[in-house]
């Protein structure tokens, strides 16, 4: 069902937009938000739980990377309960706008436009682009050979940007891509690759590598990876009384990335450690 | 796709009981508020009528999608956080009680308006009209047009897993993508929300074949 997929998405991400701004400039008197999260003891936090191996749901339970991250952050917030919720992603970022969550614990790809717009935490991933192919489509060997393919990504996600950004340089060049479907979240996108309605899907390195290595047997990562180095980060609001649990937030991540904890948890979850900056470098830059 | 089952299944149970409990309790809600407000339309007062009016403009008239937005994120505004299962009932409840009076009112208009006199004159009291006279005929033309308001409203409820309540559809998408195996675990969604029509389609039969034997008595 495309056509009421896409007026879901676009209804939905309208009105929380809408809504969101409306709420942005709702004046009223408010707390500071970390001390009031240790007063009520509970930390609210929005997730899109449909990004494997980052965060997903296992036996009902969201699980992976963020999910180990978070529980040792909540390990220095005694008294504090995570209240996780799973929401599309494009509800995510304009709910934090609105305050529905205190922060966003789902991995949040680094653009010059968040970066204005949300406090982005220190890096949690590389995030880099790459391509995901059906296994054995020998007329995909790098990312360039997507020019004259159907391809896809999520709507309103910085991949979906970057694989814009590399049909435009194919279109510049004269070998423009033969269309980009854009989807609700990336499982839907890797449903169309599988049946054969797109050719190429622009994701996170790390996610494609995860879809590689649970379906073997229908997806392949086309390699080098593309486009500048991206990091995935987690966001809060810019506001001021969110200001205290921003930064305990990054003080926390810095000590994981220091420790070497951080390091472990790549490996458990992505097969080997990644290289992280203790400061998010600022983007397009 | 059994083997998916087997593994998944506690997972799908839970998101069955959180659609059933949604759609369940909304619809209960429902019930005495849309009877409300289709007697609120039918009532003499002018007034009500219009009250009755915007409200059923408004609910029928605007997407859920969007009346689920409101009632989550709107009360943030007054400082207010509604948690996401509260927020879906109500905006549900608030939904089916506009589609349910329409069905109320339908079926109190359509007794004729003879009868009703027919029985005052007899003696029979008014409890007695509604229990013996309005209800039986009233229920029976309604019954099809409610089990599909009830269908409706069960698979309306696949929407509010944009705000964050976990039932069945969102447990499929969250199978979906741990899985890399999209197909089966909607095909699993899909047999549970045939199971619950089914279900409630017989029930429906059963209420009816009842009331047609009342009826010809």
């Amino acid at each position: 069902m495309p056509a009421p997929a896409v007026l879901r998405r676009t209804v939905l991400a309208g009105a929380v937009a809408a809504l969101g701004l409306v709420l942005l400039v709702a004046p009223g008197a408010r707390a500071d938000v970390l001390s009031e999260v240790k007063q009520k003891g509970e930390l609210t936090v929005g997730t899109e739980a449909r990004f494997p191996p980052f965060e997903f749901v296992e036996n009902g339970v969201i699980v992976g990377y963020s999910a180990d991250i978070m529980a040792e952050i909540m390990k220095d917030l005694p008294g504090v309960t995570l209240e996780r919720l799973d929401l599309p992603w494009q509800g995510i970022l304009p709910g934090l706008a609105a305050r529905r969550f205190d922060y966003v614990v789902t991995s949040v790809t680094v653009t010059p436009e968040r970066f204005e717009t949300y406090h982005l935490s220190v890096p949690v991933a590389d995030a880099t682009m790459a391509i995901l192919k059906r296994k054995g489509d020998g007329a995909i060997t790098k990312p360039e050979d997507i020019a004259g393919k159907p391809v896809g990504s999520q709507a309103g996600s910085a991949q979906l940007q970057a694989l814009e950004t590399l049909a435009g340089e194919l279109k510049a060049r004269g070998t423009p891509v033969a269309g980009i479907t854009t989807y609700t979240d990336f499982s839907e996108a890797y449903a169309d690759l599988g049946a054969g309605r797109i050719r190429a899907v622009v994701n996170s390195l790390p996610n494609l590598l995860e879809a590689q290595r649970q379906r073997p047997d229908v997806f392949e990562v086309v390699l080098p990876t593309f486009g500048p180095k991206t990091y995935f980060s987690w966001a809060g609001r810019k506001d001021a009384d969110s200001a205290a649990l921003n930064a305990l937030i990054d003080a926390e991540l810095v000590k994981l990335i220091q420790s070497g904890r951080m390091a472990e948890l790549q490996v458990k979850w992505f097969g080997a450690p990644m290289e992280l900056p203790t400061v998010l470098p600022v983007p397009g830059k | 796709m059994l083997a998916m089952l087997h593994q998944t299944y506690p997972v799908l149970l839970d998101g069955l009981m959180m659609t059933l409990l949604v759609s369940g309790i909304a619809l209960l809600i429902g019930c005495p508020l849309g009877l409300l407000i289709a007697r609120a339309a039918l009532s003499d007062s002018r007034a009500a009528r219009w009250t009755s009016g915007i409200y059923r403009s408004f609910w029928r008239g605007t997407p859920i999608l969007v009346q689920l937005i409101i009632v989550f994120y709107l009360p943030m505004s007054f400082g207010l956080k509604v948690a996401p299962v509260l927020a879906a009932i109500v905006a549900l409840a608030l939904n089916t009680a506009a589609f349910q009076s329409e069905i109320y009112r339908a079926g109190l208009s359509a007794i004729p308006a003879g009868q009703l006199e027919a029985a005052r004159l007899l003696g029979l009291t008014r409890a007695q009209i509604l229990v013996r006279i309005e209800a039986p005929q009233a229920i029976r033309l309604m019954l099809p047009a409610l089990i599909s308001e009830a269908l409706a409203l069960i698979k309306n409820s696949s929407l509010v897993s944009v705000i964050a309540v976990t039932e069945i559809t969102r447990r499929a998408q969250q199978i979906a993508s741990a899985t890399f195996h999209p197909l089966e675990a909607y095909t699993l969604a899909l047999v549970a929300y045939l199971a619950i029509a089914a279900v409630l389609a017989g029930a429906g039969l059963l209420v009816e074949r009842r009331l047609a034997h009342g009826g010809s008595r």
